[in-house]
């Protein structure tokens, strides 16, 4: 007895290690690979192009366009740049693209291209910078007036003082101490640099961030705008509607710091022009560039998720099994009900995958009573059991070829689905089922038959599911817990679910 | 709803042994593998038995080939009645007793007449392994027929009773007689309606008696009074069911035993892993007794000194 109660105790460690590990390397699949429970899962992906238009006057051009670059955490699918006749250069470590050309005439017209997905951690990090020198801005006696009144007022506002101007800057109406300080026709950004001024008055060192908000089918006439605020230790960001610190997740920064967005030197007019696309991409399909970006393609080359496709889906197909196994075994093992051939069942519920459970069954049904009706008629030809069975093999092939071709005919997709079962498992129920009946009865082959396919039906229903099918491939590890889960079922000694009505009667005896 | 759930705990204080605790604590520890063909080969069996000194029936053929066997007819010749079994078979699939026979009919116990090219093709699926495990290729084995102690005439109807032992390290634990009926169809397994008669091992007498799991106190188509019931020459069943741990070294085995007119108790086959059901027809659990056994029964002792000891067991 010791003996045994070690081999268990081996196996549950082995357990509890695989399903450590199983936690472990799904995790790991989850954070580097992009990997979800939900078969379903997608990843957005965005396009973001921007435009760039000038005019040229037969001088050399040279356009340097800042790109996003470190601060936003986007992960960067695709960067493409189309510039008829440029010579282009990127430097990576500014993430600054120049383009350039000697001569040039007329309309130009330069595409930048960039596809990025995974928003949600684009949370920027602010590393530890210098702030820049601040640049008093003049104000006349009288504005200085109305710089106070400013002041004064945003005390009032929640927030940090970055923030309170901010607020007040947004009110609507629009405060008027603010008015009086700008143009009548205030863009966006002659607000913005206003702020920079008042939050200079105050010692504040501030400047604009340029960037793009990832809005689907967005059309921009020009960049998004942030500002940035140093608090004496690093840059703050702050959202110029709302005040909010800290960079949305969904606004992708392309220049900040003392650079501008755009410089075009041999042109006139420049414009830059942003345009937002989304597409929805399978998460699947992005692990490996997820896993490039993560460092961890090592790994993942060496997985199954490197392999061509059909291979992945053989594959798929494949590691559903051992759930299916575990359901025989817990039928068998644990519940106790006979059934025919240890695996039967199991073969019997991946063809009820692929036809679909109501015709599949109702097929499979049909198949062996006809079977089984040959089978009667091929039982009084005396024939020797392997010609026998081979004929009855050759039987299930013709039930199967009638059903094909009258299912295609009258469109009946429950005769159709003959064409996914089985030839040799069919054609051996049906041999066994023929056997029982005539020496056992017809009770014990209905009961046989009836456990058969009630255990099918079950394993079915656990490896029917996309979500199971979808865990058992993409965090594959799951099958070594089911072997170890099978082995210790293997050292199972307690009585079978239908022992426990076999033996019932001796309970009351006493 | 809940008395449910009490059931396990119940029969594990009976002591009933469950088919994985069979599998897994008895059977993978006490029997070998490798001595597994002793006992499911018929034909190694007899063999040993003979060499063992346990009565058993006698061969009087083995058919290998296909075209042996056309001569089966010379092979016999001898022989009035014979049985005809698969060598490999379980369950009394494919075991025909013919009782008497005369040049192209052959007449089975069960008063069915069969021709010869039945009785030829009958051998042939034998060869061709339609009874045996696995379907394998198996050899058809021809012995003597067992006339029947008419003791138990009235207990049986048709068929032949036999009774099953349960040997534990040699030592016979438990004891059944199985009854055929009209539902067995003289077939003596208990799932298919045959009666289970509980043995006291030290006596041979009826303890109970169930039919589908249900106990009874008549046989359902003879209406013998079961409780009657009470094996002749018992001490001689034990001493084959004891000898057939020397023999083949199984430390759990089933013995059938049947009772011959004539040359007393035979062994008719030995099974490694033997049915549950003894527990039932005893009301019994065998977990118990093997546990008893294992603590108080001697080791080392012969054949004849285990039947002794559980002879003076009280
Ligand atoms: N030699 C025999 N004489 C008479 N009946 C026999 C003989 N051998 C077998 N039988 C009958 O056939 C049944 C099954 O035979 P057995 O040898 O136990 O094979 P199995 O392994 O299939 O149970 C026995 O219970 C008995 O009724
Ligand atoms: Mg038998």
């Amino acid at each position: 007895m010791k003996k045994f109660f070690n081999v268990r105790r081996v196996l549950s460690i082995f357990l509890l290690l695989s399903i450590a590990w199983t936690l472990y390397a799904g995790w790991y699949k989850m954070t580097f690979w992009g990997f979800d429970l939900k078969s379903d899962a997608t990843t957005d992906v965005f396009m973001v192009d921007a435009h760039i238009t000038f005019k040229a006057h037969g001088k050399p051009v040279k356009v340097v366009l800042s790109t996003p670059h470190g601060y936003s955490k986007f992960k960067i699918l695709n960067e493409k740049i189309t510039a008829k006749g440029y010579h282009v250069k990127k430097d990576e470590n500014t993430g600054r693209i120049t383009l350039s050309s000697p001569n040039r005439n007329g309309e130009q017209n330069i595409y930048y291209r960039l596809m990025v997905y995974d928003t949600a951690d684009s949370r920027g990090k602010v590393r530890q910078e210098e702030k820049i020198t601040i640049q008093k801005p003049i104000f006349d006696d009288e504005q200085m007036i109305v710089v106070d009144n400013i002041f004064e007022q945003a005390q009032n506002i929640e927030g940090n003082e970055v923030q309170q101007l901010i607020s007040l800057f947004n009110q609507t109406p629009l405060d008027e101490n603010v008015q009086t300080l700008l143009p009548v026709k205030a863009t966006r950004k002659i607000r913005a640099e206003l702020l920079i001024d008042l939050l200079a008055l105050k010692n504040i060192s501030a400047r604009l961030v340029h960037g793009v908000r990832l809005i689907e089918g967005k059309k921009a006439a020009m960049a998004d705008l942030m500002l940035e605020a140093y608090d004496g230790y690093k840059w703050r960001l702050y959202d110029l509607q709302t005040g909010h610190e800290g960079l949305p997740k969904n606004f992708m920064v392309f220049q900040r710091g003392n650079v501008s967005l755009l410089d075009v030197e041999g042109g006139v007019n420049s414009k830059i022009r942003f345009s937002v696309l989304k597409s929805v991409t399978s998460s699947f399909e992005m692990a490996e560039h997820r896993a490039k970006l993560s460092s961890t393609d090592k790994f993942f080359t060496s997985s199954v998720y490197a392999l061509p496709l059909w291979a992945q889906n053989v594959l798929k197909t494949l590691m559903v099994f051992p759930l299916g196994i575990l359901v025989v075994v817990l039928m068998r093992n644990v519940v106790g009900v006979p059934t025919m051939g240890t695996f039967t069942p199991m073969l019997i519920a991946m063809s009820l995958i692929e036809t679909g459970f109501v015709p599949g069954l109702i097929c499979f049904v049909l198949i062996v009573a006809v079977g089984l009706i040959l089978r009667r008629l091929l039982a009084t030809l005396n024939l020797l059991l392997v010609p026998r069975i081979a004929s009855v093999v050759i039987f299930v092939i013709l039930i199967i070829q009638v059903l094909a071709v009258i299912g295609y005919h009258d469109n009946i997709d429950v005769a159709m689905s003959a064409l996914f079962f089985p030839i040799i498992i069919t054609a051996w129920i049906i041999e066994r089922l023929s056997i029982i009946y005539e020496e056992e009865g017809f009770k014990n082959a209905m009961t046989e038959s009836f456990y058969t396919l009630l255990t099918a039906i079950a394993t079915y229903f656990v490896i029917k599911s996309d979500t199971v099918r979808h865990i058992t491939f993409a965090f594959n590890e799951i099958n070594l817990v089911i072997l170890f889960l099978v082995m210790l079922l293997g050292t199972y000694t307690g009585y079978r679910l239908t022992e426990l009505k076999r033996f019932y009667p001796l309970l009351k005896r006493k | 709803m809940f008395g449910f759930f009490k059931i396990p705990q119940q029969l594990k204080a009976l002591g009933i042994l469950g088919m994985n605790a069979r599998n897994y604590n008895v059977i993978s520890k006490y029997n070998k593998r490798r001595l597994y063909p002793l006992v499911d080969d018929k034909v190694q069996t007899k063999e040993m038995a003979v060499k063992n000194g346990i009565n058993t029936t006698r061969k009087i053929a083995i058919i290998t080939y296909q075209h042996e066997v056309k001569s089966l007819k010379q092979l016999v010749k001898d022989w009035p009645e014979f049985v005809i079994k698969p060598a490999h078979g379980s369950g009394g699939k494919g075991v025909l007793v013919i009782k008497s026979w005369k040049d192209d009919a052959f007449i089975t116990a069960s008063e069915k007449i069969l021709s010869y090219t039945q009785v030829y093709q009958h051998i042939s699926n034998i060869l061709s392994g339609l009874y045996s495990l696995g379907g394998q290729y198996d050899v058809a084995l021809i012995e003597e027929m067992v006339h029947f102690s008419d003791v138990f005439q009235n207990f049986s109807y048709q068929g032949v009773p036999d009774v099953r032992m349960i040997i534990y390290k040699g030592y016979p634990i438990m004891a059944m007689m199985r009854l055929a009926t009209k539902e067995s169809g003289g077939r003596a397994n208990l799932h298919q309606g045959a009666v289970g008669v509980g043995l006291d091992v030290k006596t041979g007498r009826a303890l109970t008696a169930v039919l589908h799991n249900k106990p009874i106190l008549r046989h359902p188509d003879t209406n013998a009074d079961l409780t009657k019931l009470c094996v002749p020459y018992w001490k001689e069943h034990l001493l084959i069911a004891a000898k057939a741990y020397e023999m083949t070294g199984l430390g759990y085995l089933g013995a059938d035993i049947v009772l011959d007119k004539d040359k007393g108790p035979m062994m008719l086959e030995l099974n490694a892993r033997p049915g549950l059901s003894i527990q039932i027809a005893n009301s019994a659990g065998l977990k118990k007794v093997i546990k008893k056994a294992l603590k108080n029964y001697p080791a080392g002792l012969s054949a004849e000194a285990r039947v002794d000891f559980i002879l003076s067991q009280n």
